[in-house]
């Protein structure tokens, strides 16, 4: 058993004993039950100690929990037990249906409680912060390409207009991701640890005065107010420095241009709650970037900070909101003007360069922007889907519970005669139906609870989520929804038996006139059918959600993205590139080998660019920097032009385009006049340098595939006339010769062999790596995790849904059991029986299907419209769903038609 | 004083907190009878006993000696109170004259 779970286990009986025994006694209690445990724990094991632990905790609170009230003498809670022992019996007498009643019903608990908890989780992020009601985030158009998309990030003066222009803020503040940075820390021994940082945020002063981080050690006011502070969280504390308060030590961060730039912690935080939008293991003052800060020209362009605002107490959103709109027509110009020498009625060109307010609880689950740069962003569409699986599985198995429930309970017409004719009233009656419909709730929901509490950890693995449900128990809305939840179930579903069966005079009940007169067949057959709806509506959607996947994983990108490996952190090589690149090519196992500026699937920077003709139109391009070797080791096809050369000294300005870039230009390949071999593309911002078109790729998948391919310019690695973007990151990539490598084994052997070329070079450059197939993979990763999810919940809808049809077909059979003898006598050979009793369901199921079809159709076609490339709705899918369902539905009731057609009649038929 | 009736379990528990001297609580209590009869007692049932001769006004308590095996938490210790050490000595005076009635051990 792991360390956590005991822990666990023993947290759940402790806290358990703190609900049931006195205060009074909990200290030497659970004392004793410490100090028992670790002593049991080193003579006989942890799991004979686990065990005892229970086993005692349970004991002493049999003994000291207010439960011992019950052994005292009142009227009522001999009532109660009476009732007890009643429903015990009824539940030992019909085994088989008590088991697939609390079976049913305890899965829908469980799955409903699963999706419950995680559904709870992703709505309440950034819950923690104090001031959350007041904090907003400051979006903006996407000035770098469709203006229509909403960027959660301004430029760095947008902050500053605001402190000017708004009063209503009380604060405004900034963060600034770095992206990766190479980190050290100096140990002990003088010798430094080295470290890539991917989660390296710059912060202003006021930055803790916004959020609610917790601040362990140093001074809130002063944390992050001088040039190179820094504020670690413990974690990373503990990672970089082996111990959790270093303060005052100092980290070092490896600067583009090789220097080392030294900052001092100034303060711990509080590790982040996995429920926040920001997540981060360095803070470091905004005032250490000074330089950058001051550079004037860039700062309603240089779109990299998120901008949030504090607004005092009791503002006005939607007037704040109107009031700011004048912002930027008033800041930006001079910045159009001298970037773009351009006005900004120009720049913008006619889009409104709006400001808007997001409140920071909706941060996270907004449809747009639908990215962060700092942490997290969770997806709606899950939410709202996973919300209404768990209600219909809920659903499922409440509807089994009632039919199950009410079938049952027809068959205790004798019992409830017998009992008015010796005196019993009717409230009684209905008491003691209630009462036991809710005991078997409250038994499922508590089962459930146990269930869930276990299976945790397994489905936190899959969803990469924290949850904890001990939490929940101790929330009085939610004990307060889980009451009503058990009490109303169970009067539901108790409620038939209770008031129908109970009004019946006992003479006819006893002369056996009402029990085989079961009504509510009709509903009963409904529910079944509405079951199936459900259960078969989802078989569908998670098939077509599975192709998806299969399409999207398997689909042509343009090239062949199997066996590349990609190393990262190349730039920091600077000349000893070539080097590394001679000495890789080298190896046998090694095919290819090329160096780019940015890796498929993440390809992102982008620029504004026009091309020589007159009145050309400004277009946005993604592009990314590559040697010649690269497009060879893609293997993506040049359809026109030339790939660079690296021996003609002029392709060092050459660009290669692809398809959709060249269309957006204005050119076109199958117009001989309209090539744009030779012609110029330069970039937009004013008297820029002009390069000419050396060649024309074929459109390649260099994002996800979940997007359309965006139009692509390439420019060669060695142009020095370019503002360098994308951070300048580069990468080594080398296509694996696939036939040298049969195993994982030898896979990991040749990245050792790389690593090791690297080391050699400069030891101090963290080695990692990437496969680009894998990197595609992650761009589907959640939906992946999500279907596993779906695949789950959707078997269990199934499963509940059966247990009911096996219920309710057992219950026929035993209905029916004269009807079919007296067949059997007249003549009725043993498939005819097979087929009149199993046809009954099959209607049912059948029905089922007719409904279920368009619904999925219309959910599938309607989940695959947010895909640019789709799989097709095949109706065999349909079909194969129907066949399937009817065949797992004939599975279930087969048994029971058999033994129905088996039977010998006679035994059916005495007893009369 | 006359004797309530001290079960056999509860005459054991009591005798165990009189070998212990104040140092008895649930466990060194439940180990010191372990100890002597044999046999495996539940920490439940000598707590539960140990609270009812504490009612009955034979045993006396307080809390105290918090040691870091327990994660720092107090034990309730246990002392006999006279009237208990009356009681124990009642039951044994009643043995022992009773034996000395038994014909086979003379």
């Amino acid at each position: 058993m792991s360390e956590s779970k005991k822990n666990r286990s023993i947290k759940l009986a402790n806290w358990l004993a703190t609900k049931l025994i006195k205060d009074t006694f909990l200290e030497e209690l659970i004392g004793d039950l410490d100090e028992i445990y670790e002593e049991r724990k080193t003579t006989k094991g942890t799991t004979h100690a686990l065990l005892m632990y229970w086993i005692d905790t349970i004991h002493l609170l049999l003994g000291f929990s207010s439960l011992i009230k019950f052994k005292t003498q009142n009227r009522n809670i001999i009532m109660i037990k009476y009732m007890l022992k009643i429903a015990w019996r009824n539940a030992i007498r019909q085994k088989q249906f008590t088991v697939l009643n609390l079976l049913g019903l305890t899965i829908g608990i469980t799955v409903s409680l699963l999706l419950g908890t995680y559904v709870h989780h992703e709505i309440n992020y950034d819950n923690f912060h104090v001031k959350k009601d007041r904090i907003y985030r400051i979006n903006q158009p996407n000035i770098w390409g469709d203006w229509n998309e909403i960027s959660p990030s301004t430029g760095p003066n947008v902050a500053t207009a605001l402190k000017e222009d708004a009063p209503d803020f009380e604060e405004v503040t900034r963060l600034l991701h770095m992206g990766t940075q190479i980190v050290r820390s100096q140990t002990d021994t003088g010798s430094f640890k080295l470290f890539e940082e991917a989660a390296f945020i710059i912060a202003e002063d006021n930055f803790l005065d916004v959020f609610t981080f917790d601040l362990l050690k140093g001074d809130k006011e002063t944390a992050l107010d001088q040039p190179m502070n820094m504020l670690l969280t413990q974690e990373t504390a503990e990672k970089y420095f082996g111990y959790e308060s270093p303060m005052g030590e100092t980290i070092q961060v490896k600067q583009w241009d090789g220097k080392w730039k030294t900052y001092t912690v100034k303060g711990i935080l509080a590790n982040i709650p996995s429920q926040s939008h920001i997540q981060f293991d360095m803070l470091v003052s905004m005032d250490s970037y000074q330089e950058n800060m001051d550079r004037d020209g860039w700062k309603w362009i240089w779109t990299a900070f998120s901008t949030y605002g504090l607004v005092k107490e009791g503002t006005d959103i939607t007037s704040l909101t109107e009031k700011i709109q004048a912002i930027p027509p008033k800041w930006a110009p001079p910045t159009t003007k001298r970037i773009f020498n351009q006005t900004f009625e120009e720049f913008t060109a006619g889009n409104p360069w709006f400001l808007n307010l997001q409140p920071l609880s909706d941060i996270y689950l907004a449809e747009q922007p639908f990215y962060n740069q700092f942490g997290p962003v969770g997806n709606i569409a899950f939410v709202r889907l996973f919300t209404a699986l768990g209600i219909l599985v809920l659903l499922i198995s409440c509807i089994n519970f009632m039919n199950l429930s009410t079938a049952k309970s027809s068959t205790r017409g004798k019992e409830i005669g017998v009992r008015k004719v010796l005196g019993s009233g009717q409230k009684s009656l209905i008491l003691q139906f209630i009462f036991e419909s809710i005991l078997y709730v409250g038994a499922s929901t508590f089962v459930a609870f146990i269930i869930v509490y276990c299976s945790l950890d397994i489905f936190n693995n899959i969803s990469e989520k924290e949850l904890s449900i001990t939490t929940y128990l101790s929330n009085p809305i939610f004990t307060g929804i889980l009451l009503l939840f058990i009490v109303g179930l169970g009067i539901v579903a108790g409620s038939y038996p209770a008031f129908y069966l109970s009004s019946f005079r006992p003479i006819d009940t006893l002369k056996g006139k009402v029990s085989n007169g079961f009504k509510g067949k009709g509903l009963r057959n409904g529910l079944v059918i509405f079951q199936f709806t459900i259960s078969i509506t989802l078989i569908i959607c998670t098939f077509f959600v599975q192709k998806q996947l299969s399409h999207t994983s398997t689909m042509d990108v343009g090239y062949v993205k199997e066996n590349i490996l990609q190393i990262h952190n190349i730039e920091q090589f600077g000349f000893d590139t070539e080097k590394l690149k001679t000495k890789l090519a080298s190896n046998p196992k090694i095919s290819a080998i090329g160096k780019s500026f940015g890796v498929p699937p993440n390809i992102w920077s982008g620029d504004r660019y026009k091309s020589d003709k007159p009145n050309s139109p400004v277009v946005q391009l993604r592009n990314i920097r590559t040697e010649t070797d690269y497009l060879n080791l893609l293997g993506v096809e040049i359809i026109e032009g030339r790939n660079f050369d690296p021996k003609k000294s002029n392709d060092k300005y050459g660009v290669i385009l692809n398809e959709k870039a060249m269309r957006l230009l204005g050119w076109d390949i199958k117009n001989r006049d309209d090539s744009p071999i030779g012609k110029k593309v330069s970039m937009a911002s004013g008297d820029e340098d002009k390069f000419e078109v050396i060649g024309v790729v074929k459109d390649f998948n260099f994002n996800s595939v979940r997007n359309e391919i965006q139009p692509l310019i390439i420019i060669n690695d060695l142009n020095d006339k370019v503002w360098d973007y994308g951070f300048g990151l580069s990468f080594m990539s080398m296509r694996i010769n696939s036939e040298s490598i049969d195993s994982a084994l030898e896979l990991q052997f040749l990245i050792e062999e790389v690593e090791g070329v690297l080391n050699e070079i400069d030891p101090t450059i963290p080695f990692t790596y990437s496969f680009l197939d894998q990197d595609f993979e992650k761009t589907f990763r959640e939906e992946q995790r999500m279907s596993t999810v779906l695949n789950i919940f959707t078997l269990m809808g199934l499963i509940i849904a059966c247990l009911g049809l096996f219920g309710l077909a057992a219950f026929s059979a035993e209905q029916r059991t004269k009807e079919l003898g007296i067949r059997k006598v007249l003549g009725a050979n043993i498939s005819q029986i097979i087929m009149l009793f199993s046809s009954e369901f099959m209607k049912l199921v059948g029905i089922s299907i007719i409904i279920a079809s368009p619904i999925a159709f219309y959910f599938v076609d309607d989940w695959l419209n947010g895909f640019a490339y789709k799989t097709t709705i095949n109706f065999w899918v349909f079909f194969l769903a129907a066949c399937g369902a009817l065949s797992i539905a004939l599975l279930t009731i087969g048994y029971q038609s058999m033994v129905a057609a088996l039977k010998n009649p006679v035994d059916s038929l005495k007893s009369e | 004083m006359k004797n309530k009736g001290l079960g056999e379990f509860e005459e054991l528990i009591l005798l165990a907190v009189c070998i212990l001297e104040g140092e008895g609580y649930g466990i060194s209590v439940k180990r010191e009878v372990e100890k002597h009869t044999g046999r495996t007692i539940l920490l439940g049932a000598v707590h539960i006993t140990l609270y009812r001769l504490q009612d009955k006004g034979l045993l006396k308590s307080h809390m105290g000696g918090n040691t870091s095996k327990r994660g720092d938490r107090k034990k309730r210790l246990f002392n006999i109170t006279d009237t208990g050490m009356q009681l124990l000595q009642a039951s044994q005076d009643v043995r022992q004259s009773m034996w000395q009635l038994v014909p086979q051990l003379r």
